[in-house]
C-alpha cells in the first residue's frame, strides 16, 4: 500500500469508525480546502495499460515523484501534484502504430483538474487554464 | 442574392484564413475557429443574468471527423465486449442478485439524466457567444444522445441476458407511484433545463458532472466489479470518457463569466443552490444503492463521498477558484452530515415503501449489520434493531400481513416529502440533516426538510408545485394504486418490487397487499 499523501486511501481514509467520524466532522473540515493536486481516471485497455506501465510508471517515472497510480478494478486511478503530460507521439512509437491524442481520449475516463490537448500532447494540470494561464492553439504550419 | 452574399463572405474569409496545408486535426480546428463567426450579438431564447465572454476556448479542440472516429471506436469496444466475451461467459447471470437490483435504479435513472442533458447542452449552445465554447457544447449534445442509448442498452442487456428482467425492461411505467422518481426528475431534469442558462450549466456541468459523475459513473464500477458485474464497467467507464469534456465545458462556462460583474453578485448563491440540489438526491440515493444494494462492500459510502466530492471536487475545482471569489458552498456542513447518515435514513423509508418501487430490496444480514456498526458507530441502535423487528414480524413473507410502513404509523413517525427535492424524510426518526419545516402558500401546505431547499422555494414557489404521492393518492388503497401505476409483472398480479431477492422466498401479489388494507394519507393534513 502506498504511503503517499496522494494515495487512494491516504490521510483520513485510513481511519475507521469513530476516529474517521471525529476527523470528518471536525470544524476545520466543514469548508473546502484548496488543493494543487489533480486526479486522472484511465479506462483499462491495451493502449492505456502500456501508457501507465511503460511511460508514466516507466520511462517518465522521475518526471513527477508525487504521482500515485492505483489499480481500481476496471480503471487506473492516478493522483499527482502539478501536472501529468502524455505525448502521444511517444505512445505511438511504443505501440508501433499510429496513435493520436484523440485515440488516447477514447480511454481517458475522468479528470479532476484542468485537462486539455495541444497538438499530440494531453495535459492535466492544477493550473487554472483560461484564467491564470491562456489556452494555446496549435502553432501554424 | 443571399447565396452570392454567402459565397462572397466565404471567399473573403478564405482569403484571410488560408486552408491548412496539412490535415492535422488541431490545425483544422484552429482554422475553423478563425472564421470568427459573429456570435457576439447572438440572440438566444435561453437568457442568463450573466454575460458570457466571446473569446472562451474549448480545451479538447474537437473537429467532427475526429470526434466521430473517436466515438465509433468507443462503441466498437463497448458493444464488442458485451456481445462477444461477456455474453459467452454468461456474465449477466454472475452478478450478485442484490447488485442486479441496484442497476435497475442506477441505469434507468442515469438514462433520464442523459436525455435531459441533450436539451440542456442544446440550450447552452444557443446561449453562448464564443465559437469554441459552442463547439464544446455541440459535442456534448452528441455525447448525451450516445449516453442515453448506452444506459438504455445496459438495461436491455441485463433484461435479456440476466436474472429478473422486471424493472430492467420497463421501469419508467412505474414513475407515477415510485417515490424516488420525482426527486430524480428534480436533479436530472428540472435542475438541468429550467431557469437561467448559466445556472443550468452549474447544475449540470460544474456540479452534476464534475462532482457527482465520479461516484455515479466511475466509483460505481468498483462496486459493480466487486459484485460480479462486468457489464457496468464496460459501459459506464466508456460513458465517462465523454464526461471529462463536459467537465471542461462547465469550467469554461465559469471562465466565460469570471470577469462579469454579475458573477460577484450571483455565482456563489447559484453554486450553493446547485450543490445542494444535486447532493440532496445523489448523496442518499447513491449511498443506498452502493451499500444496501450490494453484497460485497468496497468501502463505506461516506469515504467514497469524502474522496470524490469533498476532497477532490471541493479542493481541486472549487478550492482552486477561491481567488476568483468562489466560496466553499454554505450548505457543505449539512451535506457532509447527509453523506454520513442520509442513505441510512433513506433505506429505512425505501424499505418501508418497497411495494411502490420497481426493484427488489433486501434487509441487511447479521454480517452486514456488523459492517455498518463498525463503519457508522450508532447504526445498530438507530436502524439495526428496527430491521431485526421487521424481520421478526415476517416483513419478507407475503403471509405475514406486515408491511414495514405500518411500523412508522404505529410508532407515530410520519413520513413527509420535501417539496423542493421531492426526497421523502421522516423528521422524528432521522440522523441526517433533515428537520421538518412547513409553510403555507395559496391555501396549500408545503413540507421542507432543510433551510437550503426552503430558501430556493421562497424565491420562486411556483417552480415547485409537483404533487407528491401522499397528495396524489390520498384516500386510495395501496394495491389499487400499484395496479393503476403498472407496478406488476407480466402475470398481472405479482409485484415488480419485492422485499427480498431470495430464490426460495415467496413473491408478493396484489392480493397480499390488498389484505393489509393500507390507505394513503397526506401527513400535512393532520398538522
Amino acid at each position: 500500500m502506498s504511503t503517499s499523501s496522494n494515495a487512494y486511501n491516504a490521510g483520513i481514509m485510513q481511519k475507521t469508525g469513530k476516529a474517521f467520524a471525529d476527523e470528518y466532522f471536525a470544524e476545520k473540515n466543514q469548508v473546502v480546502h484548496e488543493s494543487d493536486t489533480l486526479v486522472l481516471v484511465l479506462k483499462k485497455s491495451d493502449e492505456l495499460n502500456t501508457v501507465v506501465e511503460e511511460i508514466l510508471l516507466g520511462s517518465h517515472k522521475d518526471q513527477n515523484p508525487t504521482l500515485v497510480v492505483e489499480d481500481r478494478a476496471g480503471f487506473w486511478w492516478l493522483k499527482a501534484n502539478g501536472k501529468i503530460e502524455i505525448d502521444c507521439r511517444e505512445v505511438s512509437e511504443l505501440l508501433g502504430k499510429s496513435y493520436s491524442v484523440y485515440d488516447l481520449l477514447v480511454d481517458v475516463s475522468s479528470t479532476i483538474g484542468r485537462a486539455y490537448t495541444l497538438d499530440e500532447t494531453f495535459t492535466i494540470t492544477s493550473e487554472l487554464m483560461g484564467l491564470d494561464v491562456k489556452l494555446q492553439d496549435v502553432a501554424r504550419a | 442574392m443571399a447565396i452570392s452574399a454567402a459565397t462572397k463572405a466565404a471567399t473573403d474569409a478564405l482569403a484571410v484564413n488560408r486552408a491548412p496545408v496539412s490535415v492535422g486535426a488541431q490545425e483544422v480546428h484552429r482554422w475553423l475557429q478563425s472564421f470568427t463567426w459573429d456570435f457576439d450579438k447572438n440572440r438566444t431564447k435561453y437568457s442568463t443574468k450573466y454575460h458570457m465572454a466571446n473569446d472562451t476556448k474549448e480545451q479538447f479542440k474537437l473537429i467532427a471527423k475526429e470526434y466521430a472516429r473517436m466515438e465509433s471506436v468507443k462503441d466498437e469496444r463497448q458493444f464488442g465486449s458485451l456481445q462477444d466475451v461477456l455474453t459467452r461467459v454468461d456474465a449477466a447471470n454472475r452478478v450478485h442478485p442484490k447488485w442486479n437490483e441496484s442497476m435497475k435504479v442506477i441505469s434507468n435513472f442515469l438514462e433520464v439524466g442523459e436525455y435531459n442533458a441533450i436539451a440542456a447542452t442544446g440550450m447552452l449552445w444557443d446561449s453562448a457567444t464564443a465559437p469554441e465554447q459552442k463547439n464544446g457544447y455541440l459535442g456534448q449534445v452528441l455525447d448525451e444522445i450516445r449516453h442515453t442509448n448506452q444506459c438504455g442498452y445496459i438495461n436491455y442487456y441485463f433484461a435479456k441476458q440476466g436474472q429478473d428482467a422486471a424493472g430492467h425492461n420497463d421501469a419508467r411505467r412505474t414513475r407515477a407511484i415510485g417515490p424516488l422518481w420525482k426527486g430524480m426528475k428534480r436533479v436530472f431534469s428540472d435542475g438541468f433545463i429550467s431557469g437561467d442558462a448559466v445556472e443550468c450549466s452549474i447544475n449540470l456541468q460544474l456540479v452534476g458532472e464534475a462532482c457527482f459523475t465520479n461516484p455515479l459513473i466511475v466509483a460505481v464500477t468498483e462496486w459493480a466489479s466487486a459484485n460480479g458485474d462486468e457489464m457496468t464497467p464496460t459501459v459506464f467507464l466508456s460513458i465517462e470518457t465523454d464526461e471529462l469534456r463536459h467537465m471542461a465545458n462547465g469550467y469554461q462556462t465559469v471562465v466565460s463569466i469570471a470577469n462579469d460583474e454579475a458573477a460577484s453578485k450571483y455565482l456563489n448563491t447559484d453554486l450553493n443552490n446547485a450543490f445542494w440540489t444535486q447532493q440532496k438526491y445523489f448523496t442518499p440515493v447513491l449511498g443506498m444503492m452502493f451499500e444496501y444494494g450490494s453484497h460485497f462492500k468496497v468501502e463505506p459510502w461516506v469515504k467514497t463521498w469524502n474522496r470524490w466530492v469533498y476532497e477532490d471536487w471541493g479542493g481541486i475545482w472549487i478550492g482552486r477558484l477561491g481567488k476568483y471569489g468562489v466560496e466553499s458552498p454554505a450548505s457543505l456542513r449539512d451535506a457532509k452530515k447527509d453523506a454520513y447518515w442520509a442513505h441510512h435514513d433513506l433505506f429505512l423509508i425505501a424499505y418501508a415503501l418497497w411495494p411502490t418501487g420497481f426493484f427488489r430490496l433486501t434487509l441487511p444480514t447479521a454480517e452486514e449489520a456488523e459492517w455498518y456498526e463498525a463503519n457508522y458507530p450508532g447504526w445498530y441502535d438507530m436502524y439495526g434493531k428496527v430491521y431485526e423487528e421487521w424481520r421478526a414480524r415476517g416483513c419478507e413473507d407475503p403471509n405475514s400481513g406486515f408491511l414495514p410502513l405500518q411500523w412508522f404509523i404505529e410508532n407515530n413517525h410520519p413520513i413527509y416529502i420535501d417539496r423542493v427535492s421531492q426526497v421523502p424524510f421522516c423528521p422524528s426518526y432521522s440522523k441526517g440533516a433533515s428537520t421538518l419545516r412547513v409553510l403555507e402558500f395559496n391555501g396549500k401546505k408545503h413540507s421542507f426538510s432543510d433551510q437550503w431547499g426552503e430558501r430556493m422555494w421562497l424565491s420562486e414557489p411556483e417552480r415547485y408545485e409537483c404533487q407528491n404521492i401522499f397528495e396524489q393518492y390520498e384516500g386510495r388503497e395501496l394495491s389499487e394504486v400499484i395496479a393503476e401505476g403498472h407496478g406488476v409483472r407480466s402475470d398481472g398480479k405479482t409485484l415488480i418490487a419485492q422485499p427480498h431477492t431470495s430464490k426460495d422466498g415467496k413473491l408478493w401479489t396484489l392480493d397480499d397487499i390488498k389484505k393489509i388494507g393500507c390507505v394513503f394519507a397526506d401527513p400535512l393534513k393532520s398538522l
